[in-house]
């Protein structure tokens, strides 16, 4: 019983949030409207790709200002497959001249193809990317400036390749996951099913994160200099955590884009990798909880808010961004973390000193 | 053959502004080692100024040129004072504080004016050779991004404050225990860098109009352009500005812009892979 009591009390207190958080949103459809939950069904695709950027972001200390690339690259590939489905050539290729599905597309009329190539190719070019910059000398801030003009380079290229991909209109009617003709999903199945793999995401970063490989990602954060010190290659280990952050990011773009059925460039440029960088940001990076928390509750916060600042709410995120740097650089939920820890902390230090006689006190202070 | 020249003479004028967009981020990035990325945010500032000192208080361009220095010079400072300077041994913190700066930036700038803004050509005319046209404000552009490189280089060797500014970015405590104030020399150069950035969005307000996104683009090319010439160097910087204007310029002639920036892309990452000081930079151990 004792020993039962230990383990909880050693948990951090971001574990029973992350608890809450499933209790609450396994509930939600049944107490709300059904466009509510098609919403929270895609607040959740946004948690999905908020953790692909903590790993990367808040583990390993590499910030992405272009992470919607790899996003926007799954979420493409699910859309362009439902639009050429059983052979059909498009309108908007029909009307620059293409009679027939180009040989690149083939392999995309079936979705589950599509969806796994959704993943693996955002995680190749990922670790492509990462091999150039990370096997280099080059200083860490600029990964964030390739990946920075990496996310407008890629909307130019959507954009210019109208032929193939609809360009400024992007792509409409994605089907939630019928395969060969079958209805698709309904709006509840399918956020039953978002989440699920949200969770399943979730369980494999914590199992990723406590591991050996997550151990030494963050010693790449904290002394990079160090880790090379001791023999390990932090390059190696940067293009692996960049790849599995790639194939999450592709992940959650392949659920998003069925989510809302459809995806246009708004959702790979420049904004959108800056909204991500901010969810994790004011949720606080490095403990998953905080990017799940913090992209559910600012897209809530802008769901709600643009109703009446729409005009504004660039502005809005500007000064949250700042506020969040200079007054909660943790972000909230790495704010009550450490809190926790600094109240552990203190308890044990008293009791000790409660319990020990004086003459060793000394040492114990040591 | 006349077609290839006016693009080669296009991409001369594409590296000259290149080259004087950059100059502030040298100062910036390169020697006080802040990744500014609210330069493009002050280039964007630069030419909002010039737009209203030109076309709304109707001065001359040479009092809007140093109206625009000036401007961008304090709130540069301002930037330095208040956000940056709490957060010099954290670079990931800078990234996403001058971030959200340029965010607000970029917005206010959108609400007071949120279409594209033309601004009057100061030299007008251009000059013919053949079927090779060159505007005459392409020229001064040339002329003055070479005359801003020299006087910074001049600033920074032979003036004491260019010294001091030398002394601070190699040794710092020293330099402060020889009773310089760094804090000061920090804001100060901060200030300029910012005020070269408002110059060259000054000088690029008349070419291509003045529009509260023109900032994004510019901040990219920059730091590539820097990086590829090597963050300290100014020399370097002028040389890769005209390699990537040029190369730019000449692969949209064959394909297209979008084409042209993919490709330099891709070149600019592979020779950071094998140069990653910088390709003219020596090797130092």
């Amino acid at each position: 019983m004792r020993k039962k009591k230990n383990i909880f009390s050693k948990l951090p207190l971001n574990r029973y949030f992350d608890i809450l958080m499933l209790i609450f949103l396994t509930a939600f459809p049944f107490f709300t409207k059904e466009f509510r939950v098609e919403m929270m069904g895609r607040y959740i695709c946004y948690a999905i790709f908020a953790i692909s950027l903590d790993l990367l972001w808040g583990y390993t200390g590499l910030l992405s200002l272009g992470h919607a690339v790899l996003f926007g690259m799954g979420g493409y590939m699910i859309g362009i497959s439902y639009q050429i489905q059983n052979g059909v050539v498009p309108a908007f290729m029909q009307r620059e001249g293409i009679t027939e599905i180009p040989w690149f597309y083939l392999p995309l009329q079936n979705p589950i193809v599509a969806s796994i190539l959704g993943i693996l190719i955002p995680a190749l070019f990922a670790a492509l990317i990462g091999y150039f910059v990370f096997t280099s000398k080059i200083k860490g801030v600029f990964f964030t400036i390739i990946t920075l003009a990496l996310a407008q380079i890629f909307k130019d290229f959507i954009i210019n390749v109208q032929k193939y991909t609809n360009g400024f209109n992007g792509l409409q009617s994605i089907k939630r996951f019928s395969v060969n003709g079958s209805t698709p999903l309904t709006k509840t199945t399918y956020y039953y099913v978002v989440l699920v793999i949200a969770v399943l995401v979730f369980i494999f970063c914590l199992w990723l994160t406590n591991s050996r490989v997550g151990k030494i990602c963050t010693s790449v954060r904290e002394n990079e200099a160090r880790l090379g010190f001791l023999g390990y290659n932090a390059g190696a280990f940067k293009i692996l955590i960049y790849t599995i952050s790639g194939a999450l990011a592709g992940l959650s773009g392949v659920l998003y884009a069925p989510a809302t059925s459809t995806i246009t460039t708004e959702d790979i440029g420049v904004t959108a990798s800056t909204m991500v960088v901010i969810w994790v940001a004011v949720g606080g990076r490095g403990n998953l909880t905080g990017a799940v928390f913090g992209a559910l509750l600012i897209n809530w916060a802008q769901s709600i808010l643009s109703e009446h600042f729409s005009s504004a709410w660039q502005l809005i995120i500007g000064a949250l961004l700042l506020v969040v740097i200079y007054f909660i650089p943790n972000g909230v939920i790495g704010q009550i973390v450490a809190l926790q820890r600094r109240i552990i902390t203190d308890r044990k230090k008293n009791k000790l000193m409660e319990e020990t006689p004086k003459s060793k006190k000394m040492a114990v202070v040591k | 053959m006349g077609t290839f020249i006016s693009q080669l003479i296009n991409g001369l004028n594409q590296s000259s502004i290149l080259l004087i967009a950059t100059m502030g981020l040298v100062i910036i990035f390169g020697y006080m080692n802040v990744t500014n990325m609210a330069h493009g945010s002050m280039i964007m500032l630069g030419g909002v100024s010039a737009f209203i000192l030109m076309e709304v208080l109707h001065l001359p361009f040479g009092i809007a040129l140093i109206g625009c220095f000036i401007i961008t010079g304090i709130i540069g400072m301002i930037t330095e004072k208040l956000l940056i300077k709490r957060l010099y041994s954290k670079p990931t913190e800078t990234i996403l504080a001058t971030y959200a700066l340029s965010i607000i930036l970029t917005e206010l700038v959108r609400i007071k004016y949120p279409l594209s803004q033309n601004v009057h050509m100061p030299l007008p005319g251009a000059f013919h050779i053949g079927r090779v046209t060159i505007p005459y404000y392409n020229i001064f552009i040339l002329v003055f991004s070479f005359a801003v490189l020299s006087l910074t280089l001049l600033f920074f060797r032979k003036t004491t404050f260019g010294k001091m500014l030398g002394s601070v970015t190699q040794n710092r405590t020293m330099t402060e225990c020889l009773g310089i104030k760094t804090s000061t020399i920090d804001t100060l150069t901060f200030g300029y860098g910012a005020g070269l950035a408002g110059v060259s969005g000054c000088v690029l307000a008349p070419t291509t109009g003045v529009s509260y996104d023109m900032g994004s683009t510019y901040l990219t090319d920059t730091f590539m352009t820097n990086v590829v010439g090597g963050i300290q160097s100014f020399a370097g910087t002028a040389i890769s500005s005209g390699i990537i204007g040029e190369g730019r310029t000449i692969t949209a002639g064959f394909l297209n812009e979008t084409w042209a920036k993919i490709i330099i892309f891709m070149i600019v990452i592979v020779l950071i892979r094998f140069r990653p000081e910088g390709l003219f930079t020596k090797e130092r151990r």
